[in-house]
């Protein structure tokens, strides 16, 4: 029995049986986004009211365009990077700190046959002309930053939610901004659905608009026709941020 | 006898960005060095279903040829492996040997056979789900290791329920497999889909009875070259890994994401059914794995053949799957080659399905959007074959690049389209450097 770099007892001796990390390398230290990498979304928005991100007109707390929390409480304006245009999050510097957190937490997307089945109960023969999709691969997002939006992408608005739900399969009763995860101090999440269309469920309850709900481990956000989003909290050796876009194929 | 061995090649670009997680990987695994075959110490056995429903008159000659077909599937049995021939209404029954058995190839066996097909009368409905019952039960008289099933109807499944066909399935899945044939246009692509997709076999259409005889020899020849049962396809991941899907991308596509056995926190195996000496087939798989720090390398998949055996599980043949974690754009940019084709011929395929299904609904415009995306990335993919196949159904206006649905389409064109959708063409390797990791050549 071998030991990996990481630590683990492994029989096979070119990669470690438990975190397939190359038997005799050595461990690197996980990077913290460097200057000028910053876990908002790089989108071209030029701030102005009343949203002070892309300019749309105000919603509650949330900008329905582009996600963007107008909750008075942050305090905080959106800065500009000089040379990129890039709107760097608020919260850019806390994102950092959280690297050295103990939890991370994903997201994971699948199509629930129990969640359609309850949609289409409560909504009569309508809406059982959206179908269950025959194939939809599981997806995974890891959750980072200070927010997530959860919806679709629109070409129009250049806006891509950092859970792109466009599909395929596409489930048609997902808005373009469905829902917001908001990272809490405390490192747990929350879920807000800033006035979604077809509404949110938690664990099965659907939840107001606008209303912070605070997530744990397993807990399951229903959206859409027959999307649920299971949020999975897993100890960590290395912090993973959210790329742009979707971890789709 | 000695254990079969394949050649497992990976095809893959292995560098990933900073904080990147996704790896995708084309896995080419060919059968080699296969053990000389002893026809009864390997057990194979066959057993032919011909649709002898009321359809199967019109026109008359329908049945005349599904009896020359099956003869000429006879002829192609191998002396010494078991053999039956079931007759398909809405009921199912043995035409041959005696009730529920299987006789044993041989001349004399062979002769019998055949002369018992003139007792193929068209007579009742159709009900796929008690044809394939009665083939489990024929089969599970005895315990070869190969088992193997050819499907002829000319019609829908409409004598029982969706869900008695269902059921059949399920009690068939992992006995045998099953090639299915439509003859004609009166049938169901998706039907006879669902039933070659779980028994791992093929499925196409014979638009014209005559070709059936040349075509159902071809499928038994296939199914005697088979020479090893059962063997899976094992995908290994390290810790807080998934497997998001394994698809078979070559011969054609098959989705077997949702067939995998855990055997293991870490491992699962996907079926993928017999194999004969010298054949390939080609696996897309895509894992996602806890990206590393920049520098790292990881084994993001170790992927083998394995066959059980009464000693454990043996593993044939073995490819590795690599992570390495970049900050050079240009190495984790760059998309292999492989990967990128079958990619594009995977959206091809459901272009082609999507299309034709929005037809039948009467969405001309989806229909036309999704025909005329399929036509652009059957050429970006090099299929010819599908870009002919769409040419008999779809204009394509070169100069605007959309498709227009043709005024009259014939039905088994559509058909075909429809069944011929899942083959794929293979991926030429380059003459000069031939290994697959073309990204990682000359570091």
């Amino acid at each position: 029995m071998a030991i990996c770099p990481a630590g683990h007892d492994s029989a096979a001796a070119d990669y470690c049986d438990l975190c397939g990390i190359r038997m005799g390398s050595q461990v690197m230290a996980p990077v913290a986004p460097g200057p000028g990498m910053s876990s908002a979304p790089d989108f071209a928005h030029s701030p102005g009211t009343p949203c002070p991100r892309c300019g749309e007109s105000g919603f509650a707390r949330f900008c329905e365009s582009c996600g963007y929390p107008l909750d008075e409480s942050t305090g905080q304006q959106p800065t500009v990077a000089a040379d990129s245009g890039l709107v760097l999050s608020p919260c850019a510097g806390e994102d950092r700190a959280a690297s050295t957190r103990a939890t991370t937490w994903t997201a994971v997307v699948t199509a629930s046959r129990i969640h359609y089945d309850s949609v289409i109960a409560a909504a009569g023969p309508d809406a059982s002309q959206v179908r269950f999709p025959d194939d939809c691969p599981e997806r995974r997002f890891a959750l980072a930053g200070s927010q997530v939006r959860i919806g679709r992408r629109s070409v129009t608005k250049e806006v891509v939610p950092e859970i792109d739900l466009t599909g395929p399969p596409a489930d048609p009763g997902i808005s373009r901004l469905h829902a917001i995860l908001v990272s809490q101090p405390d490192g747990l999440w929350s879920v807000i659905d800033p006035g979604s269309a077809n509404g949110t469920t938690v664990n099965d309850v659907e939840i107001m608009p606008g209303e912070t709900v605070q997530l744990g481990d397993g807990d399951r956000i229903g959206i859409g026709a027959w999307t649920l989003i299971t949020i999975v909290a897993h100890p960590s050796y290395v912090e993973g941020n959210l790329r742009n876009g979707d971890l789709r194929g | 006898m000695s254990a079969p061995e394949f050649s497992v090649e990976i095809f893959q670009n292995e560098y990933l960005a900073s904080e990147a997680r996704e790896v995708s990987v084309v896995v080419s695994v060919a059968s080699e060095g296969l053990p000389v075959h002893a026809a009864t110490a390997t057990g194979a056995a066959e057993i032919i279903i011909v649709d002898c429903s009321g359809s199967m008159s019109a026109p008359q000659a329908k049945m005349l040829e599904a009896r020359d077909a099956t003869a000429a599937a006879i002829d192609a049995i191998r002396d010494g492996v078991a053999f039956a021939v079931v007759a398909g209404s809405h009921i199912a029954r043995s035409l041959y040997p005696a009730k529920d058995s299987m006789a044993i190839a041989s001349p004399e066996t062979r002769a019998d056979a055949k002369r018992t097909l003139r007792f193929l009368r068209p007579e009742g409905g159709t009900a796929m789900g008690s044809w394939l019952r009665l083939a489990h039960k024929i089969f599970t008289t005895r315990d070869d290791v190969l088992r193997h099933a050819i499907l002829l109807t000319d019609g829908m499944n409409q004598s029982e329920s969706v869900s008695a066909l269902d059921s059949a399935l399920e009690l068939c899945t992992g006995v045998f497999s099953c090639d299915c044939r439509g003859v004609g246009s009166d049938w169901k692509v998706e039907e006879l889909r669902r039933i070659s997709t779980a028994l791992l076999g093929t499925v196409d259409i014979v638009p014209d009875a005559t070709g059936l005889a040349a075509d159902f020899e071809a499928m038994m020849t296939a199914s005697m070259a088979k020479e090893v049962a059962d063997i899976k396809l094992r995908v290994w991941t390290p810790q807080h890994a998934a497997v998001r899907f394994v698809k078979q991308v070559a011969p054609t596509i098959e989705d077997l994401t949702n067939r995998r056995t855990q055997v293991g926190p870490q491992a699962r195996d996907y079926p993928t059914g017999a194999w004969g000496a010298d054949e390939s087939r080609d696996y897309h798989i895509r894992v996602d794995v806890q990206p590393a720090a920049v520098g790292q390398e990881m084994l993001a998949a170790r992927v083998s053949l394995v066959q059980d055996s009464d000693a454990g599980p043996l593993t044939l043949g073995q490819g590795l799957v690599k992570a390495i974690w970049t900050d050079d754009e240009e190495l984790s940019t760059k998309i292999n080659r492989h990967v990128a084709s079958y990619s594009a011929q995977t959206e091809l395929a459901r272009a082609i399905q999507d299309g034709l299904e929005a037809r039948k609904k009467g969405d001309v415009e989806a229909a036309e959007t999704l025909l005329g995306r399929a036509v652009g990335l059957a050429r970006e993919s090099g299929n010819e074959q599908s870009g002919r196949l769409l040419s008999n159904v779809v204009d394509f206006d070169e100069e605007s690049g959309t498709a227009r649905l043709k005024a009259k389409i014939v039905e088994g064109d559509a058909m075909a389209l429809d069944t011929r959708s899942t083959k794929t063409v293979r991926v030429k390797n380059k003459p000069v450097d031939g290994a697959g990791q073309e990204v990682s050549s000359g570091q």
